[in-house]
């Protein structure tokens, strides 16, 4: 699945802006970014919901707006399940099996029964959890390619979620299909995504696997005898700071920076373990000082 | 459009109204026929019994109550409108839109599989209910009296007014953002070539001139008059409902490709539409606040008419104009999970 050149101007305001990426099959992406930053609206876009301005999505080399059919393979499970709240439990895999041609029943049925969920009148009287659960089992259920899953694990509590988690790996391991995930649950993210897309004001600030992301990187605890000096404090990012002790973070081939920081001969350095959350945090946190 | 899931999703949509609506034509026709040769037996037997001798006659405008006119048609109508209102208005306001264009459907599919539901949906229910009606007036001691009236005026002119209305009522849904202002648009738009009419020949008339004779082209034009004037009605009459049905049809296809989905719950789709609306909203109101205020003059004082209308204009102008720029920029979507 290709995203090329998406942009979209809602209301004069750019909210998707050159959006330019690709997601392979047996891959979790996630995308992550600050509130309003667009990543609803990319997923509202990647699957034909809103006509970006400029820009496509194709699969293989055709334009899911040009020929709609190629949506069999994308599948689009949004942070809410307003839509099909009166429907039964019944109904739903009667839509979905006459939607998606190669839906499976068979998996449906295993997977309601593997997560307790059981058959009911009225979706929208499944509580909030279930109801999440109940969006990700129709759409593993309809053996799309592509799962784009807007804040899966919104209201789960957390044994449900961890089985969430290690049902998403599961299928991408088992079944090849990539699942795009929009979440700030940056921690889950870390435990299952392979690739990240950093969105920034409508654009793509950053895409890269986590791991080559991590390893740009370091994360360091550093005391001074006073506060931290001006001039280093310019050159690297705070994401901490407790009395004395600095938590900052520092890109790896910035020699100078490091070279800084020993002239300045810190009480205490310490290289942590660097989270998504750190990144997250350094890329997109603005001036702001987290503490 | 003939995607069973496109059908099934659109039934579940609407599957309380569709059933709303089959009864209404069932009281509106074949009930109706029951109770109209009712209410002419007992007006017989009372008028055998103070006059032996004198014919029974019933009025010809009974005929056309009971087949197109009268109170029952008027709600069908309301509910035909409503349930275009369902298949496009409520999917606005809430997230079931974004679902349906999630689907591996064309656009255009997803409108015609609507248009097609609603159409076939109104055509069944009015035609067997119709016939039902038909065939129990024509067993009546009164059968022989249908002769005078042909199935151009009786059944055709009434089915294509409803289907009319329907897909006009549709297409107004392709531009608005929401529920409310698709119902209130079709409205508007329903009656607006005569009630144009009326507000400039109402200013006409205020300012000393002659108040205007309806061109017959002003009807013509009026969607509304196509749903229940069928008296006499020939082919070359069809031919505005039949036009109108293709048309709106056609444009709905294309507006409903177009769409901007992250608009919805605004009051209209397009923003570029924003300066008409606001201008013709505003006008015409205004129209009509010179309407209302010139009434409380008295009718041969023209110069207190002229005076008293363009305060009422003036008066309805500032508050049609405040008004409908804040409705211009409601959000009605319901955001719930």
């Amino acid at each position: 699945m290709k995203i090329k050149h998406l942009s979209k101007r809602i209301h004069q305001s750019e909210i998707l802006s050159d959006i330019d990426f690709e997601v392979k099959t047996g891959s979790i992406v996630g995308i992550v970014g600050r509130n309003g930053a667009g990543k609803t609206t990319l997923l509202r876009t990647m699957v034909g919901i809103i006509d970006p301005t400029k820009g496509d999505v194709l699969i293989g080399n055709d334009s899911i707006f040009t020929n709609p059919k190629l949506k069999q393979e994308i599948i689009f499970v949004p942070d809410s399940s307003q839509a099909l709240k009166a429907y039964s439990t019944k109904e739903i895999l009667t839509l979905y099996k006459s939607i998606y041609p190669q839906f499976d029943e068979a998996y449906f049925q295993d997977l309601m029964e593997r997560f307790s969920l059981p058959f009911i009148k009225r979706i929208g009287n499944y509580s909030k959890g279930m109801k999440a659960l109940f969006s990700l089992v129709v759409a593993f259920s309809t053996r799309a390619k592509y799962i784009l899953l807007d804040e899966p694990t919104d209201g789960l509590d957390v044994i449900l979620k961890k089985r969430v988690l290690k049902i998403l790996v599961e299928e991408v391991a088992e079944n090849n299909v990539a699942v795009i995930i929009s979440s700030h649950r940056l921690d889950e993210l870390e435990f299952m995504a392979n690739e990240i897309v950093m969105i920034k004001d409508g654009r793509v600030d950053s895409h890269y696997e986590l791991d080559t992301m991590k390893s740009q990187y370091n994360k360091i605890q550093l005391v001074f005898e006073g506060h931290i000096p001006e001039e280093l404090e310019n050159k690297v990012k705070v994401i901490n700071q407790t009395g004395r002790v600095y938590t900052v973070i520092i890109g790896c081939d910035n020699k100078e920076t490091e070279a800084l920081l020993k002239k300045h001969k810190p009480i205490l350095y310490e290289e942590l373990p660097i989270s998504l959350e750190d990144l997250f945090v350094a890329k997109l946190g603005g001036d702001d000082i987290v503490s | 459009m003939f995607h069973k899931g496109l059908w099934y999703q659109n039934y579940k949509q609407t599957k309380m109204v569709v059933w709303m609506l089959l009864v209404l034509f069932m009281i509106h026709l074949p009930f109706q026929a029951i109770m109209t040769l009712e209410s002419w037996r007992t007006r017989q037997t009372q008028l055998r019994l103070q006059f032996p001798i004198q014919p029974f006659e019933f009025y010809i405008y009974e005929i056309y109550n009971l087949f197109f006119q009268g109170m029952f048609a008027f709600i069908v109508m309301f509910v035909i409108i409503f349930l275009a209102c369902l298949l496009i208005g409520v999917e606005r306001n809430t997230r079931r839109m974004d679902f349906s264009f999630s689907l591996p459907f064309a656009r255009k599919d997803i409108f015609l599989a609507k248009w097609l539901y609603g159409a076939c949906i109104i055509t069944v229910f009015h035609s067997v209910n119709f016939f039902v009606a038909y065939f129990i007036f024509m067993q009546s001691e009164f059968g022989s009296e249908l002769a005078n009236f042909t199935l151009l005026e009786l059944f055709v002119g009434p089915l294509l007014g409803f289907l009319f209305i329907f897909s006009f009522a549709l297409l107004i849904g392709t531009f608005t953002g929401e529920m409310i202002s698709q119902i209130a648009l079709t409205f508007i738009f329903g009656i607006f070539p005569l009630g144009l009419y009326f507000l400039v020949a109402a200013l006409i008339d205020v300012h000393g001139g002659h108040y205007p004779s309806q061109p017959d082209w002003v009807e013509n034009i009026t969607i509304f008059y196509h749903v229940f004037s069928h008296i006499n009605t020939s082919f070359v009459d069809l031919l505005y409902p039949i036009i109108g049905i293709i048309l709106f049809a056609g444009i709905g296809v294309v507006l409903y490709e177009l769409n901007k989905v992250e608009h919805n719950g605004e009051f209209l789709i397009f923003k570029g539409l924003h300066p008409l609306f606001l201008v013709g909203i505003t006008l015409c109101f205004s129209l009509l606040g010179g309407i209302i205020v010139s009434s409380l003059a008295p009718y041969d004082a023209t110069t207190l008419r002229i005076i008293t209308y363009w305060i009422g204009f003036a008066i309805f102008l500032f508050f049609s104009y405040l008004i409908t720029k804040r409705l211009l920029q409601m959000n009605l979507m319901v955001k719930n999970k």
